[in-house]
């Protein structure tokens, strides 16, 4: 039987350039939330949308807060007691660009987002010095979003492995807010990598947890519980046309209806792959390295299936599982 | 701004000073042009700014026929710049004469085209298909391999860049623009050669060759190995380009490399560029190409240039003494 997704990721609004406060900052030294006070990117953002974030911060604790966004900004004075430019930017050059990260939470009530990432080079490192108070330059919301969870049928499974979880959380809210029923299998190397995990629970949707080295949940990976589930929801018959399944509200026995995932490249070929025999929708979440993160510098391009390649900042991050060829990242 | 602003040097008043340039018998309402491949055809940007205020958008390279680009990882950031591998997707000239042409058209704005090949013929070719649309004019970049003479850039050899020059302007009548590759021993012996050969002008630099290792997969960063390395890092090297070019052709210059401020912009112009173009800046500040048009007019206001060509070469003047 073959699958056809007709489910779409989209995009809800076009992105924008937004200076935010940092409002909290902490980290354990390697791994770090950051809420940002970003009622712009809020408003327009949806799950599995992300924000292009300068690593060097614009503003420091106590100076002015942003202007309006798309208004001309007036010049300040720097703190080495230059006239800044135009439109202020960080005043060094290396980090030069922007870094991708996840949309974790969306509060367009409270015109905050967070973010929560892993130390892993100079751009994260020197993001995790900026303090709170201190201004950041957004653009944002970048990219496709997952599909409208209200429209899709039986139930959802979110699925994180290691910083693929944080966006679940934002994709859990959004999915519960929309009454579908959901479940997910959050996975990482140990305890310690399960960051997101937390706030994948906080919105109230049933969690798996799986560890490689059991320091917390089940021991395994993330593909163990996905078979399992997978395997439990398997009618009898084998016949799967037409059996969408009834809401019936989080319990267990719901028939897995989609599936949406983010995490290491090879964790997303292997849920692909499984997704595909059993006949479910899979939506990926996929990373590659960006310079623009809007579409403009084909540096992102991720091969496409048939032939040619997609920008993962624009037609993506997150795609129909068959629309795009695996396990290159 | 006004409490820290210096006096314009000149008493020329209040009056702001003027940004339009006048090259290839037209005028450009801006000397910041964002540069061909860092800019897509536009559709982007549209968003966050107004199309029209630039003074002319470089497309991104367009072939004959559309070009897939190179696979695996395509760019990665170095100290102060980034290297890219592309592979010059595009996707073809009728492409984009159907689909982005009409819609830059509809936004009033004024389009380079850069065009790319592998031999002689595709880029004569493209040439052709844009003749007579309206286009402001074309750039050619030189830096793609020639597959006839074994992948050898068309512009790393004097013969190879005034053949492939001569061959586009038998086929155009609009103003050429040749990008040069500074990937090689003497530029200035290149510049000549595409001068004599028919460009109108010249834009220099393209990016430089370079490549980095990641080291815990032990493997180049980039699926091509090599990368062409641009932004801050290479901004010297373009400079000192831009100054020998100018200096040894009539035909109007173009400075490329590392511009990321109105003060950089400045920089090409005073070592005698006519215009510049901005890449890199425009990933980080997308609206790039008018940020740093207003802070070339700042700067101008506060030191007293009228004109975008009381600048040019301005430095030029003090380097001869
Ligand atoms: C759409 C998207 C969403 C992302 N969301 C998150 C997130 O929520 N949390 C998080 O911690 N990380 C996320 N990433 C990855 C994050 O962008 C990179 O870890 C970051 O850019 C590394 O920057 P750096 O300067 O610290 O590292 P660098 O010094 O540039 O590189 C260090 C290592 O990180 C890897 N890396 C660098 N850039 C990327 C990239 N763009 N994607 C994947 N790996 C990369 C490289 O393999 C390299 O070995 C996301 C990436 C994308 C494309
Ligand atoms: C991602 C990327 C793609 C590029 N594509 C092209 C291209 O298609 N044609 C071209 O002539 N130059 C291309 N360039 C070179 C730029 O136009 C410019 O010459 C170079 O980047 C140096 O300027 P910068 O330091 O301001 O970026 C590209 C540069 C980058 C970074
Ligand atoms: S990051 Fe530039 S096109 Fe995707």
């Amino acid at each position: 039987m073959t699958m056809r997704t007709l489910r779409q990721t989209q995009v809800q609004a076009g992105w924008v350039r937004e200076r935010a406060r940092v409002l909290t900052h902490d980290g354990d030294g390697e791994i770090f939330k950051l809420t940002l006070a970003a009622p712009a990117v809020a408003r327009r953002a949806t799950a599995g949308q992300f924000v292009q974030i300068h690593p060097l911060p614009v503003g420091l604790p106590g100076q002015p807060g942003p202007a309006p966004t798309g208004q001309p900004r007036p010049a300040a004075v720097m703190s080495n007691g230059q006239r800044s430019q135009a439109s202020p930017r960080p005043a060094a050059l290396d980090p030069l660009l922007r870094r991708p990260l996840s949309l974790c939470e969306i509060r367009p009530e409270a015109g905050e987002i967070s973010l929560i990432y892993r130390v892993v080079g100079r751009g994260t490192r020197a993001l995790s010095a900026v303090p709170p108070g201190a201004m950041v330059d957004l653009l944002g919301p970048l990219g496709r979003s997952f599909p409208d969870p209200r429209a899709g049928q039986g139930r959802l499974l979110l699925i994180g492995g290691g910083l693929g979880i944080p966006p679940m959380a934002a994709a859990a809210r959004w999915a519960v807010q929309g009454g579908r029923p959901v479940v997910a299998i959050l996975g990482a190397r140990t305890a310690r990598y399960l960051a997101g995990a937390r706030e994948v629970a906080a919105t109230g949707v049933p969690v798996i947890t799986v560890t490689d080295d059991g320091s917390a949940g089940e021991r395994g990976l993330v593909t163990d519980a996905l078979d399992r589930l997978i395997g439990m929801s398997e009618p009898a018959s084998g016949d799967r046309a037409g059996a969408a399944a009834p809401d019936r509200g989080p319990g267990t026995e719901d028939r897995i209806g989609e599936v949406w995932a983010c995490g290491p490249e090879p964790m997303l070929a292997a849920v692909k792959e499984r997704c595909a025999e059993a006949g479910i929708p899979c939506f990926v979440s996929v990373e590659r390295f960006m310079a623009c993160g809007f579409g403009a510098c084909l540096g992102c391009t991720v091969p496409k299936a048939g032939g040619g390649y997609l920008k993962t900042c624009q037609d993506g991050p997150v795609f129909p599982a068959e629309e795009v060829v695996l396990g290159g990242f | 701004m006004g409490s820290e602003s210096v006096r314009p040097a000149g008493g020329s008043g209040g009056s702001a000073p003027d940004l339009s340039v006048r090259l290839f018998g037209r005028t450009f309402k801006t000397p910041v042009w964002p540069a061909s491949g860092c800019f897509g055809y536009g559709r982007e940007f549209a968003g966050v700014m107004d199309l029209s205020q630039i003074g002319a958008i470089c497309v991104k390279g367009t072939a004959i026929e559309p070009w897939d680009g190179n696979p695996g990882i395509r760019v990665v950031e170095t100290p102060g710049g980034m290297l890219n591998a592309i592979g010059l997707q595009n996707p073809g000239v009728d492409h984009f004469l159907t689909v982005d042409w009409p819609w830059l058209q509809e936004r009033g704005a004024t389009v380079i085209v850069n065009i790319v090949g592998r031999t002689v013929d595709e880029y004569a070719a493209v040439a052709r298909r844009l003749e007579g649309t309206g286009v402001a004019g074309l750039e050619l970049n030189i830096s793609c391999p020639n597959v006839k003479e074994g992948g050898m850039a068309f512009g790393t050899t004097p013969r190879s860049a005034a053949e492939v020059t001569a061959a586009v302007r038998r086929a155009t009548t609009l103003p050429l623009i040749v990008k040069l590759s500074p990937n090689v021993t003497d530029i200035v012996e290149i510049a000549r050669a595409v001068e004599s050969a028919g460009a109108d002008g010249l834009s220099v630099i393209n990016t430089l060759m370079g490549m980095s290792i990641d080291i815990r997969r032990r493997r180049p960063h980039l699926g091509n190995v090599f990368g062409g390395l641009s932004g801050p890092a290479i901004k010297p090297i373009a400079l000192r380009m831009v100054w020998q070019v100018a200096g040894a052709v009539k035909v109007p210059v173009i400075g490329i490399g590392g511009i990321m401020t109105g003060e950089d912009a400045v920089e090409f112009l005073m070592a005698g560029a006519s215009a510049v173009q901005v890449g890199t800046a425009c990933f980080v500040d997308p609206r790039a190409p008018l940020t740093i048009a207003e802070e070339l007019a700042q700067f101008m206001a506060e030191h007293g240039y009228r004109r975008v060509g009381d600048l040019v070469g301005a430095a030029r003047l003090r380097g001869a003494l």
